[in-house]
């Protein structure tokens, strides 16, 4: 049992379960009168005193959340995506940037412009100490030449103003090798690498310009890559080596993937569905919902199961600190596109994100006019979950923080409406992943007691 | 308690009054990066 507006989860027996329905806080005498035929009457009088003391501490119908002090009025720049190539070495089929050019000619992002985003970075980022630089594309590994420039500034940027900046990067590994490795170990990236899983199920969606499958060669990468680092971290906040996957229409059954990813010696590991419009090949409808949901309680069992066995992974998304989570003010912050996040074209032109991209409307500046738009930061500041008339009454508003702002416009040209069947994925996942935090919480208890 | 077993310490109402700093890492919602949805971070100066 979840209380949305404390973050406190309960474990309940069935008969807390049932009271639920109808217990609000004030009727203890309907709760009795409604179930007094199926439990001895005293159970249930006892059961309401675990009740009412969970109230009293705030752990149960909590007070309503409204926009908190804390939460400033307007964002403050803290992370930069970079478009470091606009290029791709993959055609993968479900490519939301049109094969890495995102409708644009083909192009390499400059030194001298990814410098010029280092500078903006700091500039715009206040007293904020720590910051992010996402090396994003397209294919990264392809302008090598322009991230090992920006890289070597950062260090230089970072040593003048005594910032951190955090950089990441996002490759599908068919550039990597023994030297872009150790470069990238030598200068502490974050490093995200995808795969979908099984052989066949990659190869189909993930080909090389050429039409070929790409799994055995980026495979034989990987596995250089995380071998370098004696296995990858799992800590987000840390250099971490995350091997992701996107599952579609076509792989529904993407537990076999997960674990497919597992059983060639990965244990770090994300799974995603696919956001696709009008591609009915692969797009996830609202028709696959029951099977995703289905699916995602598999996934939930492989894990356990897993775990039990002393061969547990990483799941990124069941992974959870139910009780270190994030503030309110960053609840409501979301992602931060277009005021705490931004991306920057090749060209040096900004937008709310990287998804954002090509979509002109939201043309925010650029690196040399600086952001001249005077509506768009202050909307999507404005875009989080307790103006979004579909997220007020949600259960997962303060878990989502309303979902992928480019996913909403995507599908209705606005971002304070919601993409629906992400809504419901995102849902069951937190559902199973709650489940799992909680399950991993009893099994801690009962070890301390013993 | 017999029938509840409560699993966290839940710090939400508390974060109303002393979060805010903006230290934490940003957190991509889509399914392209990371996907580091709110929910599976953890605040900063709680590291």
């Amino acid at each position: 049992m979840l209380d949305i507006n404390s973050g406190a989860v309960h474990v309940v027996d069935k008969m807390i379960y049932d009271m639920m329905d109808t217990f609000d806080g004030t009727n203890d005498e309907d709760v009795v009168a409604a179930l007094r035929g199926t439990y001895p009457e005293a159970d249930l009088r006892e059961a309401l005193g675990e009740l009412h003391e969970l109230m009293d501490q705030k752990e149960l119908f909590a007070p309503d959340i409204d926009v908190p002090p804390t939460f400033r009025q307007s964002g403050i720049v803290k992370s930069l995506c970079l478009m470091i190539a606009q290029d791709c070495n993959l055609r993968c089929k479900y490519c939301f940037g049109d094969g890495g050019s995102y409708g644009q000619e083909r192009a390499v992002m400059s030194p001298e412009t990814g410098r010029k985003a280092v500078d903006f970075l700091i500039g715009k980022s206040g007293p904020r100490k720590h910051l992010e630089m996402d090396f994003f594309g397209g294919e990264p590994l392809m302008n090598m030449k322009t991230v090992k420039a920006v890289t070597e500034y950062v260090h230089q940027r970072e040593k003048e103003t005594g910032k951190t900046i955090k950089l990441t990067m996002t490759t599908n590994g068919m550039l990597l090798n023994d030297e872009n490795i150790k470069w990238l170990n030598d200068n502490n990236f974050a490093v995200v690498l995808s795969l979908d899983g099984r052989k066949a199920v990659h190869d189909a969606v993930r080909p090389t310009a050429g039409g070929q499958g790409s799994y055995d060669r980026v495979v034989k990468n990987f596995h250089k890559f995380v071998d370098s680092r004696q296995g990858g971290s799992s800590d987000y906040r840390g250099s971490y080596i995350f091997l992701r996957g996107t599952y579609t229409h076509k792989n529904l059954d993407f537990t076999k993937d997960v674990l497919a990813m597992r059983d060639e010696g990965f244990d770090t590991l994300s799974m995603e569905p696919v956001v696709l419009k009008d591609n009915p090949e692969l797009a996830i409808t609202e028709e696959d919902l029951p099977r995703v949901r289905e699916e995602y309680d598999r996934l939930t069992k492989a894990y356990m199961d897993a775990h039990k066995a002393g061969k547990g992974f990483f799941f990124f998304h069941f992974n959870m600190d139910l009780s270190n989570g994030p503030c309110v003010a960053k609840r409501l912050s979301g992602c931060g596109a277009g005021h705490e996040y931004m991306a920057v074209a090749e060209n040096g032109d900004l937008y709310p994100c990287h998804q954002f991209v090509g979509r002109e409307k939201y043309r925010l500046g650029s690196l040399d006019e600086g952001v001249t738009d005077t509506h768009w930061p202050q909307y999507f500041r404005e875009s989080h979950v307790l103006n979004k008339p579909k997220c007020r009454d949600c259960w997962c508003r303060f878990f989502c923080s309303g979902g992928c702002h480019a996913n909403a416009d995507l599908f209705h040209g606005e971002i304070r409406d919601v993409y629906e069947v992400g809504c419901e994925i995102q849902r069951k996942r937190l559902e199973c992943a709650l489940y799992v935090q909680a399950m991993l919480a009893l099994e801690k208890q009962a070890k301390e007691n013993n | 308690m017999k029938h509840i077993q409560t699993v966290n310490k839940p710090s939400l109402q508390a974060s109303l009054k002393k979060g805010g700093c903006g230290e934490c890492q940003a957190s991509c919602q889509s399914a392209c990066k990371t996907s580091c949805t709110v929910g599976n971070q953890v605040c900063e100066t709680m590291k």
